[in-house]
């Protein structure tokens, strides 16, 4: 009896640990995040963000080691904040492929528009230091990398039911992958008006390589 | 075998997508190209025989699309070769198209430009396109005190692949600007021209230029600016009601309906020449809106050709046929039309070709009904036999063709119309500045003339 309803409070209280720390996390990248976008992604000091999120800098570094780690989170975020947008979007699950996959990349570019220098900084950093955390071989990433396949390839899944595209396999969702990751890379570089050079990019490049899938296969 | 010969197919085909996608946004043209593959994909064929068919058509096809830039390259190539005005001409003409939009497109297009997505800013946004318009598509919206618009947004980097093609051609051309067979200034001219098209807030001025001066006609609806909804890129103007002319001929309207809209369209057409000394150059059916009581709309202002011609004196001229009162009035005449490079001998070719259009157009004589029926075939030939002959001779100012152009797609649409028009008499009611406008009254009375002189 009495040690049945001791166990319960400790349920509860690790449940609002565990809430409280996710509500801090994501305060803390609040925070981070509005000092990148006024400082830059280097220039910001960790006790910057402390200050700004109202925590001592010693628990920032419990919660996050380094600014690396800060970005890692921030990235996962956005993942989930874009599969949850395109679950919730019944036009876009009705539209044709090329446009799915526009629509996806297009929102998570438009979502990242106001990071753009401290995605630029992350993205770089991870691409040039192999041994950074944001690196894309590195292993933190890769729950990350496999959720973001997973979604991808089920969108490519429902196409080759539909027989709009021949199958791709986990192939196609990793070469979308790779896409992805090369619109983004174009979206920072991009000096056009609005950046719409890249938007033209996309548009023309998913058409024509769905037509490119339809019409030869996926065997070249 | 079969199966080697499969693969070579692939590999040819794959190809020609390479070379297609070398030109993914970089060049207008390469958007044309690509249009046509893209668009012959989209139609249900059978595998095999479409496999076969879409790289052969792809090819033709891209020979046609060619035309122009191949056409220019022919006479560049042509040894001290004269980059032909024509060539030129038909560059300017080319039927500016753009790629279709997804709405997930145009509504990034649309943020791209505004800085926000359509649906925060009009209480509707219908992600289906209504219409496809220069460059790109229109959409239908409703703003939030209840409004109705059309929301027109530009397929993306359109004008930075006008720009490279430009630059191509302008290296192209090195050699005729050098010996100065072409001016540098010409192509000047044609780009901007083509790159004014891409403009958004140009048309803008464009549509309020149009509106403001043909207000006294009040028949005619020409859209309003949303400025606060209006870019580069996307411009928001009131929606125009009305039926293509198609539809509007649907409902077999009666003879003296299609008169009173045969007279209105050449109203405005006339009132473009004499007083805005500027034309909307873009006379296709499509640009044209009918309503049952006779009223019009006009929409697509992307392409405005403002005149520095004085048509008002050539039609004078023409409808007095001036040639007929001497050398000096001849002579007067062609200059005006010729400008005055152009030897008076080879000017005179104009001359047949001016005599049939007054024939045509303003028939004289103590005998003859003023009023012109556009049904009659012979009309359409000459509008269509003129322009061609004027090409093919290259004997008028490229403003003239530009006119006559325009004038043939008017003569296309009174024709569908089958109306009658006394387009003596609105020349002479404009030019003696009398403005109509006051619900037609006076068509009313045009048309009365015609039935009596039955």
């Amino acid at each position: 009896m009495k040690r049945k309803s001791d166990r319960k409070p400790a349920a509860k209280e690790r449940g609002k640990r565990v809430e409280n720390k996710a509500n801090t996390r994501r305060a803390i990248l609040r925070a981070a995040l509005k000092l990148f976008a006024e400082k830059g992604f280097y220039r910001t000091t960790t006790k910057a963000i402390s200050q700004k999120a109202g925590i001592a800098e010693g628990t920032l570094f419990n919660y996050f080691p380094t600014k690396e780690d800060l970005a890692l989170y921030f990235f996962e975020q956005e993942l989930n904040a874009v599969i949850d947008w395109y679950q919730h979007e019944a036009r876009i699950q009705r539209a044709t492929l090329p446009e799915k996959l526009f629509a996806i990349i297009q929102q998570s570019l438009d979502r990242l528009a106001p990071y753009e220098e401290f995605i630029g900084a992350a993205i770089l950093r991870g691409l040039l230091t192999p041994a950074s955390k944001l690196g894309p071989w590195n292993l933190q990433n890769q729950e990350r990398h496999l959720r973001y396949l997973r979604f991808i390839r089920e969108i490519l899944a429902q196409a080759e039911a539909a027989g709009e595209i021949p199958q791709v396999g986990e192939l196609g969702a990793y070469a979308f992958g790779l896409f992805h990751l090369a619109m983004g890379v174009h979206w920072l570089r991009d000096s056009s008006k609005g950046k719409e050079d890249t938007l033209a990019l996309m548009d023309r490049c998913l058409k024509v390589g769905a037509h490119i899938l339809k019409q030869e296969g996926w065997e070249w | 075998m079969v199966n080697s010969n499969a693969r070579n197919g692939t590999l040819r085909r794959g190809f020609h997508l390479g070379k297609l996608g070398f030109n993914l946004v970089g060049s207008y043209l390469g958007y044309q190209a690509q249009n046509v593959f893209l668009g012959e994909a989209e139609r249900p064929l059978r595998q095999a025989r479409f496999q076969r068919r879409v790289s052969q058509r792809a090819r033709e096809e891209l020979g046609n699309l060619k035309g122009p830039a191949m056409k220019l390259g022919q006479l560049v190539s042509m040894g001290g070769g004269i980059l032909s005005l024509e060539a030129l001409e038909e560059l300017m003409n080319l039927q500016m198209r753009a790629p279709g939009m997804h709405a997930s497109l145009a509504r990034a297009q649309f943020k791209s430009t505004l800085g926000k997505y359509p649906e925060e800013l009009f209480r509707e946004f219908d992600p289906e396109p209504f219409a496809a318009a220069s460059l790109g598509q229109v959409h239908r919206g409703i703003t939030r005190n209840g409004e109705k618009v059309a929301i027109k947004i530009q397929y993306p980097a359109i004008r930075t692949a006008i720009e490279n093609d430009f630059k191509l051609l302008r290296a192209l051309t090195l050699p005729t600007r050098i010996t100065g067979h072409i001016p540098a200034a010409l192509l000047a001219e044609v780009e901007r021209g083509m790159l004014e098209e891409t403009d958004y807030l140009h048309e803008a001025q464009n549509v309020e230029f149009f509106r403001r001066e043909l207000r006294a006609l009040t028949y005619l609806s020409i859209p309003r600016v949303y400025h606060e909804w209006s870019g580069d890129r996307v411009l928001t103007m009131s929606f125009i009601e009305g039926e293509s002319l198609r539809e509007f001929l649907g409902r077999e309207p009666g003879a003296e309906l299609r008169d009173l809209v045969g007279n209105r369209l050449a109203e405005m057409y006339y009132t473009q020449l004499h007083r805005l000394k500027a034309l909307h150059a873009d006379q296709q059916p499509g640009n044209f809106l009918f309503r049952a009581d006779g009223s019009i709309g006009l929409v697509d202002f992307g392409c405005v050709k403002r005149l520095h011609l004085d048509m008002s004196e050539v039609l004078t001229s023409i409808i007095h046929r001036s040639w007929q009162q001497g050398e000096v009035e001849t002579r007067r005449l062609l200059g005006l039309l010729a400008g005055p490079q152009m030897p008076y001998r080879r000017a005179r070719k104009l001359l047949p070709l001016l005599e049939d259009t007054a024939n045509f157009l303003f028939p004289q004589g103590p005998a003859t009904n003023p009023t012109v029926d556009f049904r009659a075939p012979a009309l359409i030939k000459l509008a269509e036999s003129n322009s061609k002959q004027l090409f093919r001779d290259r004997i008028y100012p490229p403003e003239f063709a530009f006119v006559s152009r325009a004038e043939a797609g008017l003569c296309h649409l009174l024709r569908e119309l089958g109306a009658h028009v006394n387009i003596a008499a609105i020349w002479s009611r404009i030019t003696a500045g009398g403005c109509t406008g006051t619900e037609g009254t006076e068509w009313t009375h045009g048309i009365t003339n015609r039935k009596s002189q039955i």
